[in-house]
């Protein structure tokens, strides 16, 4: 790289350093904001650290680069470096509004940080003399030549996932532990005695008191007729029928156990379909608005539900023409319903207030299912489109040979083989209008028809220290449904989403 | 069978007789709806009809219509597929869009929302012709603005109601633009909203330093630092578990997913009361390690990194299982073909690996990035936009992006219920997420459609 680039790199790094010193004076930024800390510090350090790295790496590197690869150099340094200092300073920043006092009545270990180093270098180096032994022990007793490096390296892989997993569930088990503590309170100053350090600063859950009196809150005045008992019995006992029928199938394999268990299932659905409908607000008796947490989740259920139905009546002849049909305006049609999707439906979510409350739907389940069902319809038709095409063309022309119109093509032998793909885009809208709030909390006002996320959204705003008991055993069991339709469905709902996702 | 017309005309002929036969529906039907709402209030009903009964009369004019359309044009019949995705599509995403754009130039807002102000009542005395008399001095009891001209107000006897335009004043009795057709007993002033142009505008662009910039660098750097986040610690999780001689990796990736597998709405709202500073969990663990306690959602900065963190751990999943699907479909015979031409395997990760996965992943950033950018419910759930910052609009405090100040704008007190400005910051919103769509596709090339036009 010659004298001049070199100048030149430094002349460009000088007038960037100045640009963004004038910017910040100019913006007035205060003293001891982050960023200006990092241009009175970090960027003095900067500079220095980039004459002498630069320096340094021409030195060694004299003759062995071309132009871009230089220029690359100092890029990637000047980013480093500049990354650097923000971060520093960011740091700073951030630690110095840290209040240098513990928490009142809490366990506090000074430098604590030092003792978990000190374990993890121990479990490392535990870890290396176990595989260095396995794989000498393996090698004088085999005979053959392996290096240690892979499996020491299969060890750190573990050792780190599993730190990985404790703290990815860490706020998962104090929500489960808290929904089991009958004091209801999340400002608890009360001291925990145990012999375990991690439970005396009530890290790990202390099992002393566990009790159900959270839950029994959740359904406290909840007033079940018979025959909804007798329904959801049934549904339970379809649902068991349908997992034992598929365990049954995978492990014999045999179509008619497979055509069961279809039936199984949505004997199971239609049963849960009656009673979400027909669970009333005249049900729930109890005092407080907690007590109404189970309708909510049949709200919840309700309009998820439905929505994920009128997804699929929307979108599947829609994706079926698009798939099979060659009439002129398809292809712009198919354009414009891709490009309306880019509008996201919540944007404009003043006019469908101002339309919704024009057309009296504000306040009701209806309201709601028509605000989302605009969402789904691009997408799904999209994905169902290619779904079609996927199922080739020999089975239709065979049933238009037997004298079958389109309609019947579609609805006898299309449709059928859909299944998979409704069940997707039925999951899709499902999970994905169970979670929204956005929507939900401009049109349902009234406490009968809250959904889970509005009703836990009344804990939290509300005097949320003395209802985070309850708050904590209604999101265990607000989560459940959508947590077991996920595992459940887990392989091709996973692979479907990831591919949408290619797509979309 | 039949035949389309070709071509263009074909497509413009169907768009015509469809476009034709909603319109002419939807007229009929809102003229039925008014001559049934006639009704109603004739029979008792003061309310009138609800206003979705519209749906069901626009619907019942458009079956037999489309019927016979479809009698007399029989290629019409394949749109039909097309018409409830279209039917849907324009009344419940187009329209709104329309309507924000209108709105956005309007002052809708709380209290000028269209509605009569019943606190406004005043009885009705005397009427001859188009003169009423009122009770009381209309310029206090109508809250007129020094005059009642122009104002309009809407009258109401049992079971009638009808709104009518104030031409002329005098002392207690008002001149209205035409004759009401029955005894009015109560007069009410409508809150009328009005168009005012670009002011919508012109505010959001005056007070920009106090809500626009800083909100807007915010969203860019809280969406485009999720995706990185998210991004790389998926791709890293990804790699690692992709390694097909890691024991137990199926119920890592099991284990893992959980934040994705459980409804976001209520995870964020679980994480409120973790980062509380006295008594969360987050600060008891930092205890532990000789942390002091991190006032994690109440100081503005440390709100920001709550909010990163927090959207890390719900989106990480979900980029995991995109790397492993994107991988599992590089066949392995490249791998082996490199191991034969004596590559090691970081050259095999470097220049295999990576350029595979750039392809897929281009598009799930870009798609990761427009989700985020409006991502609603990480802001409002966690911070609700908040802790307070000074020299800010109330809407717009130290963790609000632009989705979340243009909702508390129009829906929560302290924006005063201003559903036009939020209307016009929603449309500024529409025209960032536009853009960043259309660079998707262009790079995603998702428009292609192989062996077709």
């Amino acid at each position: 790289m010659s004298r001049r680039a070199w100048g030149a790199a430094f002349g460009l790094l000088l007038a960037y350093l100045a640009a963004q010193w004038v910017f910040f004076a100019a913006r007035g930024l205060r003293p001891g904001s982050f960023l200006v800390f990092g241009l009175e510090r970090g960027d003095w350090g900067l500079v220095l650290g980039f004459l002498l790295s630069a320096g340094l790496l021409g030195v060694l590197l004299r003759g062995r680069l071309d132009g871009t690869d230089a220029w690359r150099l100092v890029f990637w340094t000047a980013a480093v470096l500049e990354m650097g200092a923000y971060t520093w300073g960011l740091g700073a920043e951030l630690a110095g509004r840290v209040e240098p006092r513990p928490a009142f009545g809490a366990v506090f270990v000074p430098g604590g940080w030092r003792y978990v180093l000190a374990g993890y270098a121990a479990a490392v180096l535990a870890l290396f003399v176990y595989s260095w032994a396995v794989i000498k022990v393996g090698n004088r007793l085999s005979g053959r030549r392996r290096p240690v490096g892979p499996l020491f390296g299969q060890a750190l892989t573990h050792l780190f996932l599993w730190t990985l997993v404790v703290l990815v569930y860490y706020p998962v088990l104090q929500v489960v532990s808290a929904s089991f503590d009958p004091r209801n309170n999340l400002f608890s100053f009360r001291r925990v005695h145990s012999a375990w350090l991690l439970v005396r600063a009530k890290v790990l859950p202390s099992f002393a008191n566990v009790s159900w009196d959270n839950y029994a809150k959740l359904v406290n005045g909840v007033v079940i007729y018979p025959w909804q008992w007798a329904l959801l019995a049934l549904a339970l006992a379809l649902l068991l029928a349908a997992l034992g029928l598929a365990a049954a199938a995978r492990r014999r394999g045999g179509e008619a156990l497979g055509v069961w268990r279809g039936r199984a299932l949505f004997g199971f659905a239609a049963a849960l379909f009656v009673l979400v409908v027909f669970l009333g607000p005249a049900q729930f008796t109890g005092i407080g608005t907690e007590s109404k947490f189970l309708l909510w989740v049949r709200n919840t259920l309700l309009v998820s539900g439905s929505s994920g139905l009128l997804a699929i009546a929307l979108t599947a002849t829609a994706g079926y023409a698009f798939a099979r049909f060659d009439f002129p305006g398809r292809y712009p049609t198919l354009l414009t319903f891709i490009f309306v999707q880019m509008f996201p439906g919540f944007l404009a979510l003043v006019a469908i207030y101002y339309l919704l409350s024009w057309l009296d739907l504000l306040n009701t389940f209806t309201g709601l299912l028509l605000a989302y069902s605009g969402g789904i319809i691009s997408f799904g038709s999209w994905v169902y489109k290619g779904y079609v095409e996927s199922l080739g063309r020999s089975l239709e022309e065979a049933a238009y040979i037997d004298g079958a119109t389109r309609w019947q093509a579609f609805t006898r032998i299309v449709l059928p083989l859909s299944a998979p793909m409704f069940v997707f885009i039925f999951l899709l809208q499902f999970v994905g209008t169970y979670s929204e709030f956005i929507m939900a909390n401009l049109v349902l006002t009234g406490v009968d028809k809250w959904t889970v996320g509005l009703g836990l959204y009344s804990f939290t705003t509300g005097q949320f220290s003395t209802k985070w008991g309850l708050f904590a055993a209604a999101s265990v069991l607000g989560s459940l449904p959508i947590l077991l339709i996920f595992y459940g469905f887990q392989q091709y709902f996973v692979s479907g989403y990831t591919a949408g996702a290619l797509k979309e | 069978m039949y035949r389309h017309p070709a071509g263009l005309r074909g497509f413009l002929t169907a768009i015509a007789l469809l476009g034709g036969a909603l319109v002419s529906s939807f007229l009929l039907g809102a003229a039925a709806f008014v001559a049934l709402e006639r009704v109603a209030v004739a029979v008792g009903r003061s309310g009138g009809l609800p206003g979705w009964w519209i749906l069901i009369t626009t619907t019942l004019f458009l079956l037999p219509l489309l019927f016979f359309l479809a009698r007399t044009f029989p290629f019409l019949s394949d749109w039909y597929y097309l018409l409830p995705a279209i039917v849907f599509l324009l009344v419940f995403t187009v329209y709104p869009i329309i309507l924000t754009v209108y709105l956005a130039f309007t002052d809708y807002s709380g209290a000028r929302n269209g509605l009569p102000d019943r606190a406004t009542e005043t009885a009705v005395t005397a009427i001859s012709g188009r003169r009423i008399t009122l009770a009381a001095d209309p310029r206090q009891s109508l809250g007129c603005n020094k005059t009642c001209l122009g104002e309009k107000v809407e009258l109401v006897a049992d079971g009638k109601r009808a709104r009518f335009t104030v031409t002329a004043q005098q002392g207690r009795t008002l001149e209205l633009d035409r004759a009401p057709g029955f005894e009015p007993r109560y007069a009410y002033r409508v809150n009328v909203f009005h168009y005012i142009g670009l002011r919508n505008f012109a505010y959001i662009f005056k007070n920009a330093a106090r809500a626009l910039w800083p909100v807007f660098v915010w969203n860019v750097v809280f969406a485009s630092f999720t995706v990185a986040a998210t991004a790389l610690l998926g791709l890293f999780l990804g790699v690692l578990l992709n390694n097909k001689d890691l024991k137990l990796r199926n119920l890592y990736r099991t284990l893992l997913i959980i934040s994705w597998a459980l409804p976001g709405v209520i995870t964020i709202q679980m994480w409120v009361a973790l980062l509380n500073k006295q008594f969360g969990a987050i600060n008891r663990l930092l205890g532990l390690l000789g942390v002091y306690p991190i006032p994690w959602l109440l100081d503005p900065l440390w709100a920001k990194v709550s909010v990163l963190l927090v959207n890390l751990w719900l989106g990480f999943p979900y980029m995991m299982t995109a790397t492993l699907g994107a991988l599992s479909t590089i066949p392995d015979e490249l791998y082996e073909a490199a191991k034969v031409d004596g590559a090691t395997s970081l050259d095999a990760f470097q220049f295999i690996t990576l350029p595979l996965l750039r392809a897929a992943f281009v598009p799930i950033l870009l798609a990761s990035f427009a989700f985020n950018f409006n991502n609603f419910n990480v802001i409002y759930l966690l911070t609700g936009g908040g802790p307070a910052t000074e020299g800010r609009l109330s809407t717009a405090q130290a963790t609000d992006i632009l989705i979340s100040w243009a909702y508390k704008t129009a829906f929560r007190a302290e924006g005063q219920s201003a559903y036009g400005l939020g209307a016009a910051i929603s449309l500024v919103i529409f025209v960032l997420t536009v853009g960043i769509s259309l660079v998707n596709f262009r790079v995603s090339g998702a428009l292609r459609e192989e062996g077709r036009r």
